[in-house]
């Protein structure tokens, strides 16, 4: 088969970090190289590398045979390679016609020839089985159909190689059936497709050969038909099991904390909603919730923090039914949260540490008279002074605006603010996420202690090392579903991964 | 030390913007052919000079006062009611309907104005707060749009319902209902003295109270709060209705205090001003307050800069024009990353010789 592009040696340097470190790989014409990894394991950057958008630190690119630098990513589409991305570059108030012509490089003057482009476009359609109506709005078209639109104008605008950002996200099933008929259709008719995803069942339905990346570096690249979905899914994870320094409490006699039974919420919407999940969590335990990131863990956190109220289901907090899910209903039962989006969601980033510090507590007669109708500015400063050292909130003063201190300290406020409330259930999403080493120890060992102090904590993170290191019981999500239960102490590592990617 | 620096910063900007459109407008006095600094004193002395101009540019600066508080407590919250001069019109309207139709007079005149004129600045106050968080539409434009409203309602009462003779504008109130002086050789009423108390409890309410405290953090970060389980929604429609109540009573006391009767055109642009002094202020009542009198002070020395140096009063008008273009622009820099790191550089450097000192 003859060879499309190879990139030699690519690596890519962020500040000192590496996002992608000494890759090579090749696509041949007509085959499917699908490109494995977890969220961070640099499959972005390489594509972006690839289209223009980023430049690499170090390597090399030929295309064709011939080396290529791609500065742009007008240059990528002139050369041949065309991007779907995972959430569609289509311009909403105009008709999928528009759109496909959009930047079109015959229509440099004044004027559109449109007839003869409807012409072009109709056959390529018709060749590929892409089946769009050219004159609707985007806006009316289903996702399926968008997703058709930008294949199309990829082939229009003369993509030899087409990248498939996680091709399969948005669709239903059919649409996903549609979409694998498409692909099949293209690669006969000689393009070839970079498709990056970590669904194991449509990287094992389309791809020829399988390049796995694992934190910037390409692990191995295998054929299809030398695999299968376990040896994948341990490369893809590549865990080593370290052994947690944790102790694990394997059996938890506490009083049940949470409990979700079949709750639903946007059933049918596989990344953002949640098909039936049912949780228990027990005082005293740290229950992780496993997952690529965007199966319906953020949705998961907001129904049991009270931001979302469930569409269906039971949810009940200590053996209580929760009928309005408000927040501060959720609060006032001693439920604290730790949000995914620290500065959105967590944080008041103009006003200060001890603001933020006490933001839930002003009512209170440690810290206003009379219900909140004079603040005691001094306890608030003591007590916020106290809370810095107690937490190890590095800052030159707690007057100092929150959004001026570090990640690690943000999130360090927030924890101190969400443990000195004296919870019975912790909700903790991505807690870690973004901190350096010393921080996120510090975090994991502050919620260690909770849990020995009897708080029932909800991990949700994407990240499984932190799930495997924290959790006493490990629940995997996929689609918005519980795909099963495993015990935190010496967890199955492999059918942990393997349920990640949805079998 | 922190809340000095920040303070510092936050004065800094409007002081330098003062300065610099100071400088500007001196520029075009000369460029005009007069003194600049013969023409600054004119406009000093003409705001400052005597106490009768003090008392001048004191009850000049109450509708400012007013109207400016209004905004600033919506912005706090994080909502813009730029309808500030609607519900001071609806404010001094109903007043003066509720005192002429029911003949009340003295003391229990102005109560009823002051509280109806209260109520219904909050009833205006509360219908595009209604609308934003009912149906989500835009608030800007709504208030706004109901100032025309406000506009036109007035003019239907002046014009028609209540028409003074063959005049276009209504009778005066009674006397016993007009607000008197506080020094008598002042000009200034009791109308300012109720600005002020209204500034001093906004004051309060937003800094040293629980609800106050909330309402603030709304207004930094609407999701947090919600994630805080604080009510946002109830947060932002108080918010409008008590801006507006504020707008309302305003409208009423200058009714009964220097206006005495509707007339047209009364109340125009009051909103907007408004908007731009609360900004300047950096949206604290206390400093709002201050720079609603500077303004005040601005308008009353312009005419007799006018008269004893010919120096139009655009001028002036110029003045305020770019004092609140380099405020806006200088909050807006000191927002930059780049500004916080220079800022950090020189307090650290200070803070250093301090320590060797």
């Amino acid at each position: 088969m003859e060879e499309l592009l190879r990139m030699e040696h690519i690596s890519k340097q962020f500040a000192g970090f590496y996002a992608n470190r000494d890759i090579c790989l090749t696509v041949n014409r007509g085959e499917v190289l699908t490109l494995l990894g977890e969220n961070g394991a640099g499959k972005s950057t390489l594509m972006n590398i690839l289209i223009g958008l980023y430049q690499p630190t170090e390597g090399k690119i030929f295309f064709k045979g011939k080396e290529e630098r791609i500065e742009s990513p007008g240059q990528a589409v002139r050369l041949g390679i065309g991007m779907v991305h995972q959430h569609f570059m289509l311009v909403e108030a105009m008709t999928v016609f528009e759109n496909i012509i959009l930047g079109d490089k015959n229509s440099g003057g004044i004027f559109i020839d449109r007839d003869a482009r409807r012409a072009e476009i109709e056959a390529l359609a018709g060749r590929y089985g892409l089946d769009v109506e050219l004159d609707k709005l985007i806006t009316e078209i289903s996702v399926g159909a968008q997703q058709r639109v930008e294949i199309l104008k990829a082939l229009y605008h003369g993509a030899e190689l087409l990248i498939l950002d996680e091709p399969s996200a948005a669709l239903t099933d059919i649409e996903v059936e549609g979409l694998f008929a498409i692909i099949q259709k293209l690669t006969e008719e000689g393009k070839s497709i970079i498709s990056i995803s970590h669904k194991m069942r449509e990287v094992l339905r389309i791809s020829d050969r399988i390049t796995v990346l694992r934190a910037g570096e390409v692990v191995t690249t295998v054929k299809r038909n030398e695999t299968d979905a376990q040896k994948l899914a341990n490369l893809m994870i590549g865990h080593e099991l370290a052994g947690s320094q944790y102790e694990k409490k394997t059996k938890s006699d506490g009083q049940t904390v949470l409990k979700l039974n079949e709750v639903k919420y946007h059933e049918h919407s596989k990344h953002n909603g949640l098909a039936g999940v049912s949780i228990e969590v027990k005082a005293g335990e740290i229950v992780g919730i496993a997952g690529v990131d965007g199966n319906g863990q953020t949705q998961l956190a907001q129904v049991v923090t009270g931001v979302i109220s469930p569409e269906q289901g039971a949810l009940e907090i200590k053996g209580e039914k929760i009928s309005v899910s408000d927040p501060s209903a959720f609060i006032g039962r001693n439920v604290s949260h730790v949000p995914e989006d620290r500065n959105l969601q967590g944080l008041i980033g103009d006003m200060p540490i001890s603001d933020n510090l006490i933001l839930k507590l002003t009512d209170s007669a440690q810290f206003s008279r009379g219900k909140g109708m004079f603040l005691k500015k001094k306890e608030i400063r003591s007590y916020a002074e106290n809370l810095t050292e107690k937490y190890d909130i590095r800052c030159t003063s707690v007057e100092q605006d929150v959004r001026s201190l570090s990640g690690g300290n943000q999130q360090k406020v927030i924890l101190a603010r969400e443990l000195e409330s004296e919870p019975e259930l912790l909700v903790a999403a991505h807690p870690t996420r973004g901190l350096d080493i010393g921080a996120t120890r510090f975090v994991h060992d502050q919620m260690i202690a909770a849990r020995d102090r009897g708080v029932g904590i909800l991990l949700i993170s994407a990240d499984f090392d932190e799930i495997l290191e924290m959790s006493d019981r490990i629940l995997v999500m996929f689609e918005g579903q519980i795909m099963g239960e495993f015990s935190g102490e010496n967890p199955p590592v492999e059918e942990i991964s393997l349920a990640m990617t949805g079998r | 030390m922190e809340k000095l620096r920040k303070s510092l910063t936050t004065f800094l900007v409007p002081l330098l913007s003062i300065l610099l459109a100071f400088l500007i407008g001196a520029i075009i006095m000369a460029g005009l052919g007069a003194n600049p600094l013969t023409a600054m004193y004119a406009l000093f002395k003409g705001a400052f000079g005597t106490s009768a101009s003090v008392g001048t540019t004191l009850n000049k600066a109450v509708p400012l006062i007013f109207t400016s508080l209004c905004a600033c407590f919506a912005y706090k919250c994080g909502v813009y009611n730029l309808g500030g001069e609607g519900q001071f019109l609806m404010g001094a309207t109903t007043g003066f309907c509720v005192v002429h139709c029911l003949g009340l007079t003295g003391l229990p005149g102005i109560l009823a104005a002051l509280v109806t004129g209260t109520i219904a600045g909050g009833i205006w106050g509360m219908l595009p707060g209604i609308l934003k968080i009912t149906r989500g539409l835009n608030e800007m434009i709504i208030s706004i749009m109901l100032n025309y409203v406000a506009t036109l309602f007035m003019g239907v009462i002046y014009t028609s319902w209540i028409r003074d003779a063959n005049m276009p504008q209504t009778p005066s109130v009674d006397d016993s209902l007009k607000l008197g002086r506080v020094i008598s050789d002042m000009r200034f009423t009791w109308a300012l003295i109720i600005a002020l108390a209204v500034g001093l409890i906004l004051y309060y309410f937003l800094y040293w109270t629980s609800s106050g405290f909330k309402l603030r953090a709304v207004g930094l970060n609407m999701t947090a709060s919600r994630f805080n389980g604080f009510p946002v929604k109830r947060y932002i429609l108080i918010s409008f209705i008590v801006s507006g109540a504020i707008a309302g009573l305003g409208g009423a006391s200058d009714l009964l205090g220097t206006q005495y009767r509707l007339i047209n055109g009364y109340g125009s642009g009051y909103g907007f001003d408004g908007v731009a002094i609360a900004l300047i202020g950096q949206l604290h009542p206390i400093a709002t307050i201050i720079v609603a009198i500077f303004f005040a002070a601005l308008r009353v020395g312009s005419t007799s800069m006018q008269v004893s140096t010919g120096v139009p009063t655009s001028v002036s008008d110029i003045i305020q024009a770019l004092v609140i273009v380099f405020s806006v622009a200088g909050m807006a820099l000191t927002k930059l990353p780049e500004f916080e790191a220079f800022r950090l550089r020189l307090f650290s450097k200070k803070g250093k010789e301090e320590v060797n000192a």
